[in-house]
């Protein structure tokens, strides 16, 4: 064996050698090859030894270079040992139970508002997000929805115990979304295109199994020339099939509320029954008739554009809201019963998601 | 508003071959919502929502002009029948009895109608009678009284049945006035009530109540058993009046449920007319006077103005102009054409019970569901997408810290931004720095919370099962300014967990370098701030190169390590990108170093001391501690060249030299 150490090049070159050489060595024996490369007078252990031959300065990366030699020919011979005292190819449990890296989980809420809004992205909609402590003007007055309007009772609303403002009005937990209507609006100096979604904490009065006093709702706002029902249907099939699945139809249907004319109520056709509310001979167990009420919608009032400084006469639009875990909650196979349990806390359920 | 519709009922008015699932299908697609069909008795029982806007709907009547429109335009053969209301003239008025006086407020009520029937015989409810109002979820007690709530759900006005001789006897007037506040009333079922004062209300001569109009009546003037002399009344009082005193009051009746909303006074003769037949028919009742109309305020709504070019606007089709005048009309608009083409301009006169027709919006609204809203097609939008986004909210890096935090092994909570007043004063704020609810539902949810740590603190106590647990939640805290002005909503990122500090400090940092921050410090604060026994302050440079403090990290008063950080801070100092440091060519040399360090140390001032000692010292680890030994990882590098033993050599034995000198350490081992 040729070992000239004197510079790093004559040693590199020396190193490769050896490499070549142990790959061209009969594996049958490995004691012996263990005694010839890593033995006491093995070749390793040679080179370790003509280490003080080599240049002060080049002693630590020389050093490296054959450790790295070492431990390669160290696992070489190992994996030969081990092929060669069980006589057949290593072999491991395959029905050994995984061992999982400590995940946690965002929370189902958020994964559904992460959905949502590529949804909406995906066709033009800007995400924004707007208070939740809110004005009266923002959250009905704006909307339509003057002082001791009968149609305020509907929403259950939370006060904060501060004085009244001149012409804001009261300070009230967000009921619903809707108050980023006239302040997206306002937002873009009452110049549309607008194609709003504003997703939130909202707050009602009221707290049973489908209603927690905290919730989140989703809006959306479109206006410009020339918006017609047309677009407000094809905007909710596109969020239907893409949040639902391919085949999932949406309707409207008449309704009423103060911010839009006409108002609309908004259903998902059933994933299960597909819209037939049977299920073979049976009644179709997941819905009442084929079909889920998920929101409200309608095209803008004249009196909310004008309330964000837009001309009823030039523009158009249509609007959207509704309740993020009613929508998820529709999911197929979801199967929650308690909307409180969204909120609870509860690991147990949290780390399902 | 919910109301029953039997289909046998209805079909005294609607010739048609629909069956009960076709009505129920067609008018919930263009009409109120037919949300369920009961089986009452073999027949058929709608259940339908009908919108607050709609108190013309909220009888049979109403329901059947609605399906037969619907019914029409969906192709099912279908005839409103009409009323067949008796005709006035054909009664056998007489001047026999005496009528009471009514002095009217016309600012208050715009009508006042009624007539006095004698002999009436106390019959039973007839069993056909009887078995629709069993449908329709009401009592039922006898004919006398019968009559009025089945005349009121078929027509739509609310009636009222006095008994005339305890009217009479009391006065035989009738004030229509404002309450005031402490006045007192019996309602016919007892209840004891006294007014707050703005309630209309029939007083007699003597000031005293005899009804509160469109509620419910008093107990001086309602009929009992010994009633045989009737005056049946209807009276159109203003709506809000209505709905203030019935919501003061709490006093929820069928008849103030419609009368708040708006009804048609029109409506009330053909109501009282239908019960006269009724009363005439069953209780062999006899017409005791004059039929009494002070009707002060018959207005019509105003007409409608709307441009047939608007209408295509709306539905983005057109649509044919004698087919928009076939729906209107069949609505009972009156509809007169001005112009020709697209630019035709229709005045619409909406009829006496439809005042909710008010803007073209409303009309197109008529036209459009008439139509058929499952009729139009289905399109998105080819008009410009907006690009101007809103500032100081990145939705994507939200997203991230969320996902990052999670896959690391932290759950993600969502908890109620209100706290009762003990959690609220966990934040270290006092409870008059907060803003409070005027009206909270629960005691639990109060105050609008300023710090997320005290609610993540409760979700891991109120999880035992969990021996290790790390939460965060993304949320608003919300901080009171002056008045007149909205809070200061801030969003925080909270995190606390049961886990030691070295790995939420750990996590923290390594979310830190996820988002690109380039340098970033944690230092500890002299006092600890506020909720927290020991603190740090978490400081970074922001682009300007200005240190900020973007939050805290340190020991909870529950032991556990807790963190807040403001987004908006945090969004001043992440990177989209980090910046590229070419590879370094050159090896590294590493040396584990470990020293006996005096109780009390702050061990990152140690890390500090190495790492400033010189350039070439660019790494330094806490790897292990064992008792009072802490063992550090030292890297030397440098980038143009090899470094050997012998550069390493003096910059070891400064490093040991200046940490001994300075930190009161040992070194274990020897140089």
């Amino acid at each position: 064996m040729v070992q000239n150490t004197k510079s790093l090049p004559a040693l590199k070159k020396t190193i490769t050698d050896l490499k070549q050489q142990f790959d061209i060595e009969p594996k049958t024996d490995v004691e012996n090859l263990q005694n010839k490369y890593l033995g006491k007078r093995g070749f390793i252990n040679d080179l370790m030894k003509s280490l003080k031959d080599v240049p002060r300065e080049m002693r630590p990366v020389a050093g490296q270079l054959l450790n790295e030699l070492k431990e390669n020919l160290d696992h070489q011979i190992k994996l030969l040992g081990k092929g060669l005292s069980e006589k057949t190819p290593n072999k491991i449990d395959l029905t050994l139970p995984g061992l999982k890296p400590n995940a946690g989980h965002t929370h189902p809420v958020s994964q559904a508002i992460e959905e949502i809004t590529h949804i909406f992205e995906k066709i033009g909609f800007t995400r924004v997000r707007y208070p939740e402590v809110d004005w009266d003007y923002y959250v009905f007055e704006s909307l339509n929805m003057p002082l001791d309007h009968p149609a305020r009772d509907e929403w259950e609303t939370f006060f904060i115990e501060v004085p009244e403002a001149e012409k804001m009005g009261k300070m009230v937990l967000t009921t619903h979304t809707s108050n980023g209507q006239v302040r997206e609006m306002e937002r873009l100096n009452s110049k549309p295109p607008i194609r709003m979604i504003n997703i939130a904490r909202c707050y009602r009065r009221q707290q049973d199994a489908t209603h927690t006093q905290m919730f989140h709702q989703f809006e959306g706002l479109v206006v410009d020339k020339g918006i017609n029902i047309q677009h407000l249907k094809g905007t909710l099939d596109h969020f239907a099939q893409q949040f639902y699945g391919p085949g999932t139809k949406s309707r409207i249907r008449p309704f009423h509320f103060q911010f839009t004319e006409p108002s609309f109520e908004v259903d998902f056709s059933c994933h299960i029954c597909h819209g037939t509310g049977k299920k073979g001979r049976s009644k179709c167990k997941f819905c009442k008739s084929g079909w889920h009420e998920v929101g409200g919608a309608g095209m803008v009032h004249p009196n909310v554009l004008k309330a964000g400084g837009i001309d009823p006469d030039e523009y158009t639009g249509f609007a959207f809201g509704w309740g993020v875990e009613r929508t998820y909650t529709l999911k197929e196979g979801l199967n929650i019963d308690d909307i409180r349990l969204i909120y609870s806390g509860d690991l147990k359920f949290l780390e399902q998601f | 508003m919910n109301i029953l519709i039997p289909h046998n009922w209805l079909l005294e008015y609607l010739e048609t071959e629909a069956s009960p699932a076709e009505i129920q299908k067609y008018l919930s697609l263009s009409g109120p919502a037919v949300e369920r069909i009961y089986q009452v008795g073999g027949e058929s029982v709608y259940d339908i929502e009908i919108t607050t806007n709609r108190v013309d709907s909220m009888n049979i009547y109403g329901i059947a002009r609605e399906t037969a429109v619907i019914l029409s335009q969906a192709g099912i053969k279908t005839v409103l029948k009409p009323l067949n209301i008796i005709d006035k003239n054909s009664l056998q008025l007489t001047k026999e009895l005496p009528m009471p006086k009514v002095f009217n407020n016309p600012t208050l009520n715009k009508r006042t109608i009624f007539i006095i029937l004698k002999n009436v015989n106390r019959a039973p409810t007839p069993k056909w009678m009887a078995r629709r109002l069993a449908q329709t979820n009401m009592n039922i007690h006898d004919s006398a009284i019968d009559i009025t709530n089945y005349v009121t759900h078929e027509i739509g006005h609310p009636i009222h049945a006095f008994d005339y001789d305890k009217l009479m006897s009391i006065g035989g007037e009738i004030h229509i006035t404002e309450a005031k506040k402490g006045e007192k009333l019996t309602t016919l079922d007892g209840e004891y009530l006294e007014t707050v004062g703005g309630e209309v209300v029939f007083k007699n001569i003597d000031n005293q109540i005899i009804d509160l109009p469109s509620i419910k009546g008093t107990k001086n003037t309602s009929i009992d058993q010994s009633t045989q002399n009737i005056l049946l009344l209807a009276e159109s009082i203003r709506a809000d009046k209505v709905r203030f005193a019935s919501m003061t009051h709490a006093i929820r009746t069928t008849a103030a449920g419609l009368m708040e909303k708006g009804v048609d006074p029109h409506l009330a003769q053909p109501t009282l007319l239908r019960a006269v037949e009724l009363y005439q028919d069953i209780c062999k009742a006899q017409i005791g006077s004059q039929v009494y109309d002070d009707f002060s305020d018959d207005s019509i709504p105003k007409p409608v103005n709307i441009n047939l070019q608007k209408i295509d606007d709306y539905l983005g089709l057109e649509i044919n102009v004698k087919k928009i005048i076939k729906f209107l009309n069949s609505l009972e608009c009156k509809v007169e054409i001005k112009g020709g083409g697209r630019t035709t301009q229709l005045i619409v006169q909406p009829p006496t019970f439809r005042p909710d027709l008010a803007i073209p919006a409303d009309i197109i609204e008529e036209i459009a569901r008439i139509y058929g809203y499952h009729n139009l097609p289905s399109l998105l939008m080819d008009t410009p997408i907006p690009t101007t986004y809103p500032q100081d909210i990145n939705f994507n890096f939200e997203n991230k810290i969320k996902n990052f935090l999670s896959n690391i092994g932290w759950q993600e909570v969502y908890t109620y931004s209100m706290l009762s007043d003990e959690i609220a004063q966990q934040s270290g704020y006092k409870l008059d720095q907060h803003l409070k609810l005027q009206n909270p539902l629960t005691d639990d949810r109060v105050y609008l919370r300023r710090s997320l740590l005290p609610s993540l603190e409760e979700i891991i106590a109120s999880n035992p099962h969990k021996k290790s647990l790390s939460i965060f939640e993304l949320a608003n805290v919300y901080q009171p300014l002056d008045e007149g002005k909205l809070p200061q909503e801030q969003m925080l990122l909270g995190l606390v967990s049961t886990a030691d500090y070295r790995i939420v400090r750990g996590s923290l940092e390594s979310l830190l370098d996820r988002l690109f921050v380039p340098s970033y410090d944690i230092v500890p604060s002299k006092q600890p701030q506020q909720q927290f026994n020991q603190s740090a302050e978490i400081t970074a440079k922001d682009q300007s190169g200005k240190t900020r403090v973007i939050g805290a990290i340190g020991v909870l008063t529950s032991g556990r390590i807790g963190a807040e950080i403001a987004l908006a801070d945090l969004l001043k100092i992440i990177r989209t990108h980090p910046t590229y440091r070419p590879i370094p060519k050159t090896m590294p040399i590493i040396e584990d170093l470990t020293f006996s360090l005096p109780k009390g140390i702050a061990v990152g001032e140690v890390i500090n001391s190495i790492k400033q000692m010189d350039q070439l010292i660019t790494k330094v680890e806490l790897k292990n501690i064992y008792q009072q030994n802490y063992s550090f990882a030292i890297q030397y590098h440098h980038l143009k060249k090899n470094l050997t033993a012998a550069d390493v050599e003096p910059l070891r034995k400064n490093i040991v030299r200046q940490i001994e000198k300075q930190h009161q350490a040992k070194l274990v081992g020897e140089v």
